[in-house]
């Protein structure tokens, strides 16, 4: 396939160091993907998001003055948020199993544990495009379905009294 | 009753077209976009490196105080091993590994053990990984040596 299919996306790569940012618009540039914004954090990637219209992000967990995870919240639950459903992938060194579920929690769309291998970048691009994550809207909680796979012929218990009652499919 | 809205990915606006998708993520796939990604990098790898030499004359000047041997260490394991310095990076991850099992433990990491990780990221990255297995085997040798003193450390609790 030709670059062109790539060359409608428009990605937005948040990271604080700069040598990562270069290497990720670099490998972006490589599938035919023009269109990446640079920020250096959370912040500037929220003015960004007000300016220009993205179909990805690639985002680093630990930055100032705004994180990762507090910039994923904000593009999921900001009234002002352009685009909710927006893709984000974290790109990041802290895989904690706290970190993991913050990021989570807060709405991430994919993971990828640095070091960045073309490998991993293309498999979560490839996820995203291919096999897109229903979203989960509750008083706690919007993002993508956290669990990774529906299954439909599920004959065990509800983990929790009410699970299957309260589920509204939109 | 509390409600739970599930919106299936139909009903939200995705990137390109179902057909398009599929033939994309078909290409990600395909030998030539690694080689491409492959020369991409490559293309990067001598910048990659001089940035992991500024991180570790950082990481050096650094120690003593071990926020920032932490931060620097977490930069080096995020591309070290991208710009072609495995054993550089495998040794910055096992520090910052380290640094996290101490903080989980509540204890402060001991600071012969973050001088040797620190040597040793400096000397793997100034030979360029050409000694291999020689770096290896250090790397090795301290995950061992963590594996020690985090046990030691856990029964001083």
């Amino acid at each position: 396939m030709s670059g062109s299919a790539f060359g409608v996306l428009r990605v937005l790569v948040v990271e604080d160091n700069e040598h990562m940012r270069s290497l990720l618009r670099s490998l972006l540039n490589s599938i035919g993907i023009r269109e990446v914004h640079e920020a250096a954090n959370g912040t500037a990637a929220l003015e960004i998001l007000r300016e220009k219209t993205c179909d990805l992000v690639l985002s680093d967990l630990a930055m100032k003055p705004m994180d990762g995870i507090d910039f994923t919240r904000d593009v999921r639950q900001s009234p002002r948020s352009a685009n909710p459903f927006l893709p984000v992938i974290m790109v990041t060194g802290h895989t904690e199993r706290n970190k993991v579920e913050a990021a989570r929690d807060a709405g991430v769309t994919e993971f990828i544990a640095k070091p960045v291998t073309t490998q991993s970048l293309f498999a979560r691009i490839g996820e995203i495009l291919e096999r897109p994550r229903a979203f989960v809207r509750c008083e706690t909680y919007f993002g993508p379905d956290r669990r990774r796979k529906a299954q439909e012929d599920y004959a065990g218990p509800w983990r929790r009294h009410g699970d299957k009652q309260d589920l509204q499919v939109l | 009753m509390k409600k739970v809205q599930v919106i299936p990915p139909d009903d939200y606006p995705q990137m390109v077209s179902k057909s398009d998708a599929a033939k994309m993520a078909r290409a990600l796939r395909s030998p030539e976009t690694a080689a491409r990604a492959a020369k991409a990098i490559q293309q990067q790898s001598q910048k990659l490196q001089l940035a992991v030499h500024d991180y570790v004359r950082e990481l050096e000047n650094a120690i003593g105080n071990l926020p920032l041997v932490f931060e620097k260490a977490h930069e080096l394991r995020g591309f070290a091993e991208t710009a072609g310095l495995r054993a550089t990076g495998r040794i910055a991850n096992g520090l910052c590994r380290y640094f996290d099992s101490m903080e989980k433990l509540g204890a402060t990491p001991d600071h012969a053990v973050v001088a040797l990780h620190v040597s040793a990221i400096a000397r793997t990255a100034r030979a360029k990984d050409e000694a291999g297995r020689m770096s290896d085997a250090v790397a090795k040798e301290l995950a061992t040596l963590v594996a020690h003193k985090l046990a030691e450390t856990r029964a001083a609790l």
